[in-house]
């Protein structure tokens, strides 16, 4: 047996691990942890006998590994090469969250073990509404980061269709997707990946007709426009809502990111005042995937940071990536 | 006195370099050497705004360099 196969199959989540106990199995709970993390997270509603250090008893059946965040559990199976057992996903946190609210994140428990994020950090991200304004280079990575950490919705901006021409850069897109709304492919991808995400989809460019009602709709925008004139826009907006906007911008090998407008922070028109002139298109001047890919990230890696109020961040700083020398600049903007 | 330019994208593709370094007489503004810049990139960025910075930090208004001072130009880009 693989590894790979073997770890599909010792992975028990705490919805499964209750349906076994509302079915009546038969299996033992086994606790690895020490005394010390045990008292953190007795494990709630649920019979175990300990085993703190060493081998696994040898018992009959099935059985059940638990740790704190189900990661050692995961290692003692492949390294005991032990069978008929299962690690419990997201460990004995993850168990006591879905004992009392009934809801099981042990999907996202290799994020929710950051003791920046944990379980309250995981809930702010799966009650979060983000605009993303252009579904392209930019805006692919970003959706599909943001929907992988469990996003609560995501309101997906763009008019355009998909072309051949495209794909290189846009991964949400492929190539049966030529000739259709770039929102609805994305959202074909993105419900693949999480059916738990709510996606709203607007197909149409942001305009001054409808952006002030997408942004207030959202708790942060994420600026994946190609064009200058969008960008200024989604500022106005993003001030006028008091809703932060993440700034993404590329050309060829080098990207630019900022977080703007967070509680008078500064803004777009503070970066570039006026109306600056100045840069191609992507299709213009050439790019390849990857940076958009970058620089997406590092987009969706803010606007986490924002909803879980992680710092240090880059509000009002702007970040210049260079993708031949990977030298990173970071400008304060004021 | 002895200043650096950090260039950033069409700055960057106007030199050819990341980086340039400029022998200036002391008391050279942040505007005059924007001007010095333009002229150097022989037509190469007529069109396109500059941010200027200096030592990682965005200015409100031109001030007169100092030796050893890190100045950077960047323009706005639009790819996404």
């Amino acid at each position: 047996m693989n590894t790979f196969t073997l770890k599909k199959n010792m992975i028990i989540t705490p919805k499964e691990l209750q349906k076994w106990i509302n079915e009546g199995n038969d299996f033992t709970v086994i606790d690895v942890r020490p005394e010390n993390q045990r008292n953190e997270f007795p494990m709630d509603g649920l019979d175990t006998i300990m085993s703190e250090n060493g081998p696994i008893p040898n018992i009959e059946g099935l059985k059940v590994l638990v740790c704190q965040f189900g990661i050692v559990t995961e290692g003692m199976i492949i390294e005991q090469n032990l069978t008929d057992t299962f690690s419990l996903l997201g460990g004995a946190q993850a168990w006591n969250e879905f004992q009392s609210k009934m809801e099981d994140l042990s999907q996202w428990s290799r994020q929710t073990v950051l003791p920046e994020i944990g379980l309250n950090g995981q809930k702010r991200i799966m009650d979060a509404t983000i605009a993303i304004i252009g579904m392209g280079g930019l805006g692919c990575p970003v959706a599909q980061s943001l929907v992988t950490a469990g996003i609560g919705k995501l309101i997906l901006v763009d008019g355009d269709i998909v072309e051949l021409s495209n794909l290189h850069r846009q991964p949400l897109h492929g190539i049966d997707d030529v000739g259709t709304k770039k929102v609805q492919s994305a959202e074909k991808s993105l419900e693949k990946i999480n059916s738990d995400t709510a996606i709203e989809i607007i197909d149409g460019y942001l305009d001054e007709s409808n952006g002030l009602d997408i942004i207030q709709k959202s708790d942060v925008v994420i600026d994946a426009t190609d064009n200058i004139k969008t960008r200024q826009l989604i500022d106005q907006f993003s001030k006028e809502s008091n809703i932060p906007m993440i700034y993404g911008g590329l050309f060829r090998w080098e990207g630019q990111v900022a977080v703007l407008n967070v509680n008078g922070s500064p803004g777009y028109s503070d970066l570039f005042p006026d109306s600056p002139s100045g840069g191609d298109t992507c299709a213009d001047a050439g790019v390849l995937g990857m940076l958009p890919g970058i620089i997406g990230n590092i987009q969706a890696l803010e606007a986490i940071k924002l909803i879980v109020d992680i710092k240090p961040n880059l509000v009002g700083r702007l970040l210049i990536y260079d993708g031949k020398s990977h030298q990173t600049e970071i400008i304060e903007i004021g | 006195m002895k200043i650096k330019i950090k260039c950033f994208s069409q700055v960057k593709y106007a030199f050819g370099k990341d980086e340039l370094k400029m022998e200036l007489e002391a008391g050279t503004s942040t505007s005059e050497l924007e001007k010095l810049i333009r002229a150097k990139a022989k037509g190469k960025l007529d069109d396109i705004s500059l941010r200027v910075a200096v030592n990682q930090k965005y200015l409100p208004n031109e001030i007169e360099l100092k030796d050893g001072d890190e100045v950077a130009f960047i323009p706005p880009v639009q790819g996404g």
